[in-house]
C-alpha cells in the first residue's frame, strides 16, 4: 500500500528533516504573531545577559585575573553558555518542558505521529527568550572572539556541544517525571543550577565541587570551554567533552525511552501552542 | 477481514493513597500508601474493515484508556491487540501512517497559528506527495465548509469550528481507521450533528473504519452499526446498535416549561400534590420523570409512540413556553443495561455490516 510504502521510504531527508523545517518555520511564524511580545521578550534577555557582563567588567577593573581568567574569557563564556542556550531552545525548544509534558500526559498527540517521538516533541516549540540569548552570543563573539577561520569554528563547535550539553542534561532530568511523578520542580531547580554553574570559570571550584560540574553535573565541559578550545585546542579535554557528551545523551535517552513505558497519559485539556 | 483484534487486553493504575490532613500528608512523605485502580480488565474485541463502532460506558469505564492503547500511546499490563496488522505500542510509528485520531480534549491545531498551518505541518508529518495533498487538503476544505476559518488563528475560532478543521486535520492522510474519542464534546445540537454527518459521509465513501467513544447517545445514533458498552473495565454490551435502541434507547425525555409557576394542570391538583386521577391522563407512552414545579417531564418511550403524536397532543392542552427533546444522559442508560445484564445474558457479538 501507498502508505507502507511512505512509512518504508521515510528517511531523514525525505521525511524529518522536511518535517523539522515545517515545524521550525511554524514556530517562528506561531513566534511573530505576537510582535511586541516577542521584541520585548527577546530583547529583555539580550539586556539581561548583558547586565551581568557589566558586573562582570566592574569585578575585573579591581581583580584582573581570577584563575587565570580574563575578562575576555568571561565574555566568551557567556557567549557559549547563552548562546548555546538559545539555538537549544530556538529549535528545540520544549527541552526543558519535559517534566510538565509527561507530568500532564501531554505527549497524546506526539504518539499519535509517525515522527520520531523525541524529535517531534523537542521541535514543537521555541522559545521567545532563547532567540535574544542566541543572539547575545554572536554580539559576544563580533565583540571580543577570534575573527579568524579557525576561531569562528572553534566557536561553533563550542557553540554546538554547549547546547547539546543543555538539551540532553535537561531532557534527563525532565524524564524523571516518568519515574517520580510529578519532578516539575526538582527539574526546574536543576536546570537553574545548570544554567547558572555554566556561567563560572571552572577554575574557581576545587576538589569535590569540581568533581561534581565534570561527573553527575557536567556544567564544567561548558565553562572550561572559553580556556580548554577557544583559546587554543585542548585535545585532551575535547576528547573527554566528546565522551562524557555521549554519555550524558545515552542516559538522557535511556531514562526518556525507559520511562515512556510508564507513561500514563492525562485527560487535561489541552493544546499546543 | 478484521483491522482491530484485541484478546485481554488489560491495564491497571496505580494511585497514591492518602487520608484528609496534613498528619495523613506527612506520614505519606516515608510510609506512602498506593491501590491499584483498574482501568480495562481485559477485553476482547474485534472490529471488522469499514465498521462502524461506538464504544461506549460511564466516565471512568476504560474508554480512553482502550484507545489509547489502541494507538501506541499507552502500554498495556497484559494481553494482546493487533491494529492493522501492527502491535500498537511496539510499531506505534508505522500503525501511525494508517489512522487517524481526534481527541476532544487533546488538538493537534497549533494554537497561534490558522488551521491551514497546520495543515501543511501534518502533510510533513505524514510525508505526503505535495500534489495529492493539495488535492486533499482543498477537498476537506470544501467538504467541511472550513474557507472562512482556514486564515484565522486557531485561538479565535469557537470550539465548534475547531472540531471541523480537527476532524479535517485527521483525514488528511487517508487514515484507514479512524479513532475519536469524545468528538463533540461540549458542542452545540447542530455543530453535533453536522460532524456526524461528515464522519458518516466519508465513513460512506472511503470505507474508513470509525471507532468513536462517546457520551452522547446522539453521536451512536446517527453515527454506529455496533455498539460496544464498557462499565468497570469490561464489556458489558457487544450488539448493533439498532438492538440497543429498540432496547435501551427507546426512550426520549420531553421537557415543557408552562407560564403556570405551580406547574401543568396536567398532572397536579389545586393543593400543588401530584393528583394520582391526573395521572392517567398523561399522553399514551409516557411516564413523568421528576423536575422543577414550572416544568412538565416526560419520558416518551419510542416504541410506542411518538414524540410528535405526544407534543401535539400536550399542546392541545396547555400552554407550552418552550420544549426540549433530549436523549437520556448515558449514565442512565448504562445504569438500566446494568440492572437488566443482573438478570439477563450479554447481547452475543456483533455482526459486521
Amino acid at each position: 500500500m501507498a502508505v507502507e510504502k511512505r512509512a518504508r521510504r521515510s528517511s531523514l531527508l525525505r521525511g524529518t528533516l522536511p518535517f523539522l523545517l515545517t515545524c521550525w518555520k511554524l514556530n517562528l511564524a506561531g513566534a511573530m504573531e505576537f510582535r511586541l511580545s516577542f521584541l520585548l521578550t527577546a530583547g529583555m534577555m539580550f539586556l539581561n545577559n548583558t547586565i551581568w557582563i557589566l558586573f562582570w567588567s566592574i569585578f575585573f577593573s579591581r581583580f584582573p585575573s581570577v584563575a587565570g581568567w580574563e575578562l575576555s574569557d568571561i565574555m566568551m563564556l557567556w557567549a557559549i553558555s547563552a548562546g548555546g542556550y538559545g539555538w537549544a531552545s530556538m529549535l528545540f525548544g520544549n527541552f526543558n518542558r519535559i517534566a510538565y509534558l509527561v507530568a500532564q500526559g501531554e505527549l497524546d498527540v506526539y504518539l499519535t505521529q509517525p515522527k520520531p517521538l523525541l524529535l517531534n516533541v523537542l521541535a514543537s516549540r521555541m522559545s521567545l527568550m532563547a532567540i535574544g540569548d542566541f543572539l547575545f552570543g554572536l554580539a559576544m563573539y563580533v565583540y571580543i572572539g577570534e575573527h579568524t577561520l579557525g576561531g569562528l569554528l572553534r566557536f561553533l563547535l563550542a557553540l554546538f556541544l554547549s547546547g547539546l550539553f543543555f538539551l540532553f542534561f535537561t531532557l534527563a532530568a525532565g524524564s524523571l517525571a516518568f519515574f517520580i511523578g510529578n519532578a516539575e520542580g526538582l527539574a526546574y531547580q536543576l536546570f537553574n543550577s545548570y544554567v547558572m554553574f555554566t556561567t563560572y570559570p571552572s577554575d574557581i571550584f576545587k576538589g569535590f565541587a569540581k568533581t561534581l560540574l565534570f561527573t553527575v553535573f557536567p556544567a564544567g565541559f561548558i565553562s572550561f570551554m572559553p580556556i580548554g578550545l577557544l583559546r587554543s585546542w585542548d585535545t585532551g579535554f575535547m576528547v573527554t567533552t566528546a565522551a562524557a557528551l555521549l554519555l550524558l545523551v545515552s542516559v538522557a535517552l535511556l531514562l526518556f525511552y525507559g520511562g515512556l513505558r510508564r507513561y500514563s497519559s492525562g485527560n487535561r485539556m489541552v493544546m499546543r501552542s | 477481514m478484521n483491522v482491530l483484534e484485541t484478546k485481554g487486553l488489560a491495564k491497571t493504575f496505580r494511585i497514591k493513597r492518602k487520608e484528609a490532613g496534613l498528619g495523613a500528608s506527612i506520614r505519606s512523605l516515608w510510609a506512602p500508601q498506593w491501590i491499584d485502580k483498574q482501568a480495562v480488565g481485559g477485553i476482547d474485541l474485534t472490529v471488522a474493515e469499514g465498521e462502524t463502532v461506538a464504544f461506549l460506558g460511564p466516565n471512568g469505564a476504560g474508554k480512553s484508556t482502550t484507545i489509547k492503547m489502541l494507538t501506541g500511546i499507552l502500554h498495556p499490563d497484559s494481553g494482546e491487540a493487533n491494529v492493522l496488522g501492527y502491535v500498537p505500542w511496539r510499531d506505534r510509528k508505522r500503525l501511525a501512517y494508517r489512522i487517524g485520531t481526534v481527541f476532544g480534549q487533546k488538538s493537534q491545531l497549533w494554537y497561534h497559528l490558522p488551521p491551514i498551518d497546520t495543515f501543511e505541518l501534518m502533510s510533513r508529518i505524514y510525508e505526503l506527495d505535495r500534489t495529492e495533498f493539495r488535492q486533499r487538503r482543498d477537498s476537506l476544505i470544501e467538504r467541511f465548509e472550513l474557507a472562512p476559518y482556514l486564515s484565522t488563528p486557531v485561538r479565535r475560532l469557537s470550539l465548534g469550528e475547531r472540531m471541523r478543521c480537527e476532524i479535517a486535520c485527521s483525514f488528511l492522510h487517508r487514515p484507514a481507521l479512524l479513532f475519536l474519542d469524545e468528538p463533540t464534546i461540549g458542542l452545540d445540537a447542530i455543530i453535533k450533528e453536522r460532524i456526524r454527518e461528515l464522519i458518516a459521509e466519508l465513513n460512506r465513501e472511503e470505507g474508513t473504519t470509525v471507532f468513536l467513544t462517546s457520551h452522547d447517545a446522539g453521536d451512536i445514533e446517527r453515527l454506529c452499526r455496533r455498539a460496544v458498552v464498557i462499565h468497570h473495565g469490561g464489556i458489558m454490551v457487544d450488539g448493533p446498535v439498532e438492538r440497543l435502541k429498540r432496547d435501551i434507547l427507546r426512550y426520549k425525555t420531553v421537557t415543557i416549561r408552562t407560564p403556570d409557576a405551580a406547574g401543568p394542570e396536567l398532572t397536579f391538583d389545586s393543593t400543588g400534590k401530584e393528583h394520582p386521577a391526573a395521572l392517567l391522563s398523561l399522553p399514551f407512552g409516557t411516564q413523568r420523570l421528576p423536575s422543577e414545579p414550572a416544568l412538565l417531564k416526560l419520558s416518551v418511550d419510542l416504541t410506542v409512540t411518538e414524540v410528535g403524536v405526544v407534543l401535539a397532543e400536550l399542546m392541545s392542552r396547555l400552554i407550552i413556553l418552550d420544549v426540549t427533546i433530549e436523549d437520556p444522559p448515558m449514565e442512565e442508560v448504562i445504569k438500566t443495561l446494568y440492572e437488566r445484564n443482573q438478570e439477563i445474558p450479554v447481547f452475543e457479538e456483533g455482526t459486521p455490516p
